[in-house]
């Protein structure tokens, strides 16, 4: 088994004019066992700025600590909040230092800008490639079955109940056709005035 | 019928019979032989109808000594050069399956080291026992459970999966392994018993019917073949669990399970299981021994399928959706 899928993870996030829905599995297990279904994939790095990681859970882990600790130092020197921009290069020149010993996991960010609102949705690859796009991204072991079920369902004028009801029909069932898949879903959906954070009820196997 | 044959005896036995093959001599096979027979034994030739009745006998006492029969030229490697079909005949416990074609000169394990991933190629095939089965004895008969997961690799191909084969009324075969191997080699067992019944009049024994699978599984030993198989059914002996394996593995036993969540079947089946239960709490034990298994393994899940074998045949009890029953028994621990 490669190290890519030793602990699997999937995440996905939706855009769409004023918010995001960023949405991720909730398994940890060790190639095929299950160990624990609430195990934490995406990270609150602001205000209204979620960073989510897939695949190895030891990287997940550490590269969300690293970040967090860059973040407060950025935002202590500057006073002020980061900039969605600035974060994605930011995720790109932490993983970059290690391009040739990289650490096995691909994040997703979502999120608003601190003052204008703006939404942004982007993924990177292992060595920090990144790529903003303005419909959906997805990362992890069951990409082909999300990219699947996000080209079925997406559509461009949603309302923020709409986008819930797409990323939480896309993801469970994009995650249920995979075997070391699953376990339940977490969804947040990022508007400029609240964020809602939803358990989805998984398939037990 | 016991014969006891001298070394002389038999060789010219053999040897009338290595004879046979490819010659037009006069007379059918069965009076040849049984002109060669009483030749060696240097006895009068006999009146037809008796001959007839020694013919079948010997017959049967030539296929279970193993010596060739007349076309045959040589049936070392029953793969090659092979033009036949399985004789009808007595009670065929012969490794009698039809041969697979193979092309000259080609090893069968090369054909999945090819598709392993270990060189060029990027196609993949696990052959991992993908799946979690379990059967247990108790005082009321034989407990099946299996799940129903079908997986290719890390895909789910199908939930719905029967990985119980219905022999007949009273007999039961569970698949784990390759699906492919499984589904063939059981369905031609189920053959075997069907013939058998018509050639006997009577059901066969559970005992006959796993030796016939394990003799299958034999003589393709060491050629790839995946197959974790339990064969459930009641006979004459009562309740009967065997579990035959692809290496021709033949077990006899009280309880087991297979495939690759069995470990953890087997830490629910173990800590709940008593000879004594009633049929509710069997099926309570075999239930909860797969949901926790699926819950815990990747590649088991989908439902759970039950039968129970009782004396007078074998009864499906359930097919229950695994989630549904997980989440019941978190519900009532809460």
């Amino acid at each position: 088994m490669s190290i890519m899928s030793y602990n699997e993870g999937d995440v996905m996030a939706m855009k769409r004019k004023d918010y995001v829905a960023i949405a991720a599995n909730r398994r940890f297990g060790i190639q095929t066992q299950m160990v624990t279904m609430d195990f934490q994939k995406i990270f609150p790095m602001g205000c209204r700025l979620y960073i989510s990681l897939a695949r190895l859970a030891t990287d997940v882990q550490t590269i969300a600590q690293r970040l967090k600790f860059r973040l407060n130092l950025c935002e202590l020197k500057e006073g002020r909040q980061i900039k969605l921009y600035t974060l994605m290069s930011m995720v790109a020149n932490l993983l970059y230092e290690k391009r040739f010993g990289p650490y096995y996991t691909e994040p997703v960010i979502a999120g608003l800008n601190p003052k204008t609102f703006k939404p942004l949705i982007c993924s990177l690859d292992l060595i920090s490639c990144p790529m903003v796009t303005d419909d959906f991204v997805v990362s992890g072991t069951c990409s082909e079955q999300m990219y699947g079920m996000c080209e079925s369902l997406w559509e461009p004028n949603m309302d923020p109940e709409h986008l819930f009801e797409t990323i939480s029909q896309a993801m469970p069932n994009a995650v249920d056709c995979y075997t070391v898949s699953g376990m339940g879903v977490m969804t947040h959906v990022i508007k400029k005035d609240k964020i809602t954070t939803r358990t989805l009820k998984p398939r037990m196997d | 019928m016991i014969v006891l044959l001298s070394r002389r005896t038999l060789a010219s036995l053999r040897k009338g019979l290595g004879g046979c093959g490819g010659k037009t001599d006069s007379g059918s096979l069965p009076s040849r032989l049984l002109r060669t027979f009483r030749l060696s034994l240097s006895l009068p030739p006999l009146r037809t109808e008796r001959a007839d009745l020694r013919c079948q006998r010997t017959m049967a006492l030539l296929e279970v000594c193993g010596a060739p029969r007349g076309q045959r030229d040589s049936w070392a490697l029953p793969a090659l050069d092979s033009d036949l079909r399985s004789d009808p005949g007595h009670y065929s416990f012969s490794m009698c399956s039809p041969e697979l074609a193979l092309p000259r000169g080609m090893q069968p394990t090369d054909f999945f080291q090819s598709l392993n991933g270990n060189g060029e190629s990027n196609v993949q095939i696990e052959m991992a026992h993908g799946t979690t089965t379990l059967a247990f004895k108790f005082q009321h008969g034989v407990i099946v459970a299996v799940d129903s997961r079908a997986s290719t690799g890390s895909y789910i191909a199908s939930l719905r999966m029967n990985k119980v084969i219905e022999i007949n009324p009273y007999l039961l075969g569970t698949m784990s392994g390759c699906a492919a191997d499984c589904q063939f080699w059981e369905r031609l067992l189920a053959k075997e018993c069907r013939l058998y019944y018509l050639r006997n009049g009577e059901r066969i024994s559970v005992s006959a019917a796993s030796k016939l699978l394990s003799n299958m599984m034999c003589q393709y030993r060491g050629m790839g073949l995946s197959m974790g198989s339990m064969i459930c059914g009641w006979d004459k002996k009562g309740p009967g669990l065997y579990y035959v394996d692809e290496n021709g593995t033949r077990l006899s036993g009280n309880m087991f399970s297979t495939g690759s969540g069995n470990t953890y079947a087997y830490g629910v089946m173990d800590s709940g299981y008593q000879h004594d239960l009633s049929p509710e709490e069997a099926y309570d034990l075999g239930r909860r021994a797969i949901v926790h298994a699926t819950h815990r393994d990747s590649y088991s899940g989908g439902v759970v399928n039950m039968y129970h074998m009782k004396e007078d045949g074998w009864v499906k009890v359930e097919s229950t959706d695994v989630s549904d029953l997980m989440h019941k028994y978190q519900e009532a621990s809460q």
